[in-house]
């Protein structure tokens, strides 16, 4: 069946990315005040998602789908 | 104003964003189902869960959140959907895959598995810092501050009977307020499903500690 995607403007696309963003940096901000920082696991395993997200974007000129 | 009140409104307005970022890529069927659909799952199952002593796992902490339905805080009603969609949007790019489209389906779904444990470690370990979570039992296997390690199995199965009822539902062929109707529904399904697939966990780790 047809997917229902559209390409969006580069805003709209980076949505997710902007979103994990501000609650990754909020979290590990908090964390990190608070004296209660884990690096290992409250920031790595979303951190990978995060670069991986990146690298796919820089690596690729026209992904179909979402972004 | 309080930080976590400030933390609650920035989340519900993130939401926004996502089913902004949702209408303009997926369509408006798509964006009904899955933010409706997970407003109901997110205070039905969260009110079950903090009100049905019998189920034995946790209430929310009436100290720290200020915004509630219930028994739950109303931040859960945008919970849960705004964290499937954001695994299932970097799943999708990650593998290059379309859930709806049929595109590595399969890897779509066990990447937001994935991304959802993942994100479990992120956000509980920030839980345990207020905490948000009173958990009223012992567990044998715990993570950061006492929390559960069933909380990243919880998050991950989560994701799965989301996704799947998701998929089944999208493609009936009727019209989409019968669709969304349908899936909004269908949490009544999705909840026993996911607290059924908690218990496995409990079960299969109760031997420990």
């Amino acid at each position: 069946m047809n997917s229902p995607y559209k390409k969006p403007n580069f805003f709209i696309r980076e949505i997710p990315l902007i979103v994990l963003l501000v609650f990754w940096v909020i979290y590990a901000g908090i964390e990190i005040i608070r004296d209660r920082f884990d690096l290992l696991t409250s920031i790595i395993p979303t951190g990978l998602f995060i670069a991986a997200y990146i690298i796919v974007r820089l690596t690729s000129k026209d992904q179909k789908g979402q972004g | 104003m309080d930080t976590f009140m400030a933390l609650e409104l920035i989340a519900l307005t993130l939401t926004g964003l996502l089913i902004w970022h949702s209408a303009c890529t997926r369509g408006t069927a798509f964006t009904w189902m899955f933010f409706l659909g997970g407003a109901f799952l997110g205070l039905l199952r969260e009110n079950v869960v903090a009100q049905v002593a019998a189920l034995n796992l946790y209430s929310y902490s009436p100290a720290t959140f200020h915004l509630w339905i219930g028994a739950a805080p109303l931040i859960l009603m945008v919970f849960w959907s705004y964290t499937i969609y954001l695994a299932l949007t970097f799943s999708e790019f990650i593998v290059s895959g379309d859930l709806i489209g049929g595109r590595r389906r399969v890897w779509v779904i066990l990447l937001s598995m994935v991304f959802m444990a993942s994100y479990a470690c992120l956000n509980e370990a920030f839980a345990s810092i207020y905490p948000m979570v009173l958990w009223k039992f012992k567990p044998a296997l715990t993570v950061w501050g006492g929390t559960p390690a069933m909380v990243l199995w919880g998050y991950a199965g989560m994701a799965l009977i989301f996704l799947l009822t998701l998929l089944l539902v999208y493609n009936l062929r009727i019209r989409t307020i019968y669709r969304v109707i349908i899936f909004c529904a269908s949490v009544i399904v999705m909840i026993p499903l996911h607290l059924l697939w908690i218990a496995v966990f409990r079960l299969a780790t109760s031997a420990i500690g």
